[in-house]
């Protein structure tokens, strides 16, 4: 038996934020990420391959949407951020008693290319949170956090939907490991 | 990179596969790139103590693959709307993620083409789902 849940939709739809990125988007970082990621598009890391194709400049991979605003070696929020967070309610759900988390989803979405310069901040909010399920990990609540990117214009530049399982883990032994 | 064209395209258009060795290089290289310092994703120990065999892939690496993957085939010109990926078997080192995918849908009016991919490694998909994007006329 787990100890007894609060109402879990009072989480829902508070909005946490802003969460703002150390840096600008640069040409180094991309370049260090298309480094690792194999990627060799050219409107990356030159200017003149990105203005062939209707760019500015060159622009960072949309995919490092995300990358802009994490909180690097040192796990502190970028100068200006709030603190809280959107996903307050996976600490409930563990002192409740599901330890367990598997991220299940993630849905970005891009309204903009970022070119070096560029700003960004986010705001999250815990979109929704599912009634209790039972899955082949346990049983347990899906939770998706929603996170809308801005830039220095306050322009909506992309959103992401990171949507994660948090479970007890179920009665059957976990054969890996 | 050759340009790829609206007008070549059909549902059912299969993108070259393309397979990626999962090594603890890439697993670390990428959590870097990406900025994020979990543990499990540099240190096999602090893994282990979580119940996994080894360190992982994280989240972001995966989508940079994914991109990657998709802008490879589709060209400079293309723009990517959206990556939509549900996340299935841990990539661990030395294993091999090997991509697939197929157009799911092409509108000639608007050019926004949807791709759907795979990312299957041993023990099963690490990644399904899809990628939209917009080709310029």
């Amino acid at each position: 038996m787990s100890a007894t849940l609060p109402d879990l939709q009072q989480y829902v739809g508070k909005e946490f934020g802003p969460f703002h990125s150390w840096d600008p988007v640069n040409a180094p970082m991309i370049r260090h990420w298309c480094e690792a990621m194999g990627d060799t598009n050219p409107i990356y890391t030159s200017d003149q391959a990105a203005q062939a194709v209707e760019h500015q400049q060159l622009v960072a991979p949309p995919t490092m949407l995300q990358a802009w605003s994490m909180v690097g070696y040192a796990g502190e929020r970028a100068p200006g951020s709030s603190s809280g967070s959107a996903f307050a309610v996976l600490e409930v759900l563990e002192a409740a008693g599901y330890p367990g988390v598997v991220a299940v989803n993630c849905e970005q979405e891009y309204e903009q290319y970022l070119q070096p310069g560029d700003e960004i901040y986010y705001k999250a909010e815990l979109e929704s949170i599912s009634a209790e399920k039972t899955t082949a990990l346990g049983t347990g609540f899906f939770a998706t956090e929603k996170s809308t990117f801005y830039n220095q214009r306050d322009e909506l530049v992309g959103t992401m939907r990171f949507r994660v399982f948090k479970y007890r883990p179920g009665s059957r032994e976990n054969a890996d490991g | 990179m050759a340009e790829l064209r609206l007008i070549d395209l059909v549902v059912g258009t299969k993108l070259p596969e393309l397979s990626i060795d999962i090594t603890p290089r890439l697993i670390v290289g990428g959590a870097i790139a990406s900025r994020d310092y979990q543990n499990v994703h540099h240190d096999k120990d602090a893994a282990q103590a979580l119940g996994s065999p080894d360190i992982f892939m994280n989240i972001l690496t995966t989508n940079g693959l994914v991109g990657r993957y998709v802008t490879d085939w589709a060209g400079p010109a293309a723009r990517l709307k959206k990556v939509d990926i549900r996340l299935g078997a841990p990539n661990f080192p030395g294993d091999c993620m090997t991509f697939s995918g197929e157009v799911q849908a092409c509108d000639n009016a608007t050019g926004e083409v949807t791709v759907a991919i795979a990312g299957n490694n041993q023990l099963g998909p690490h990644v399904t789902g899809t990628v939209v994007l917009h080709l310029l006329a």
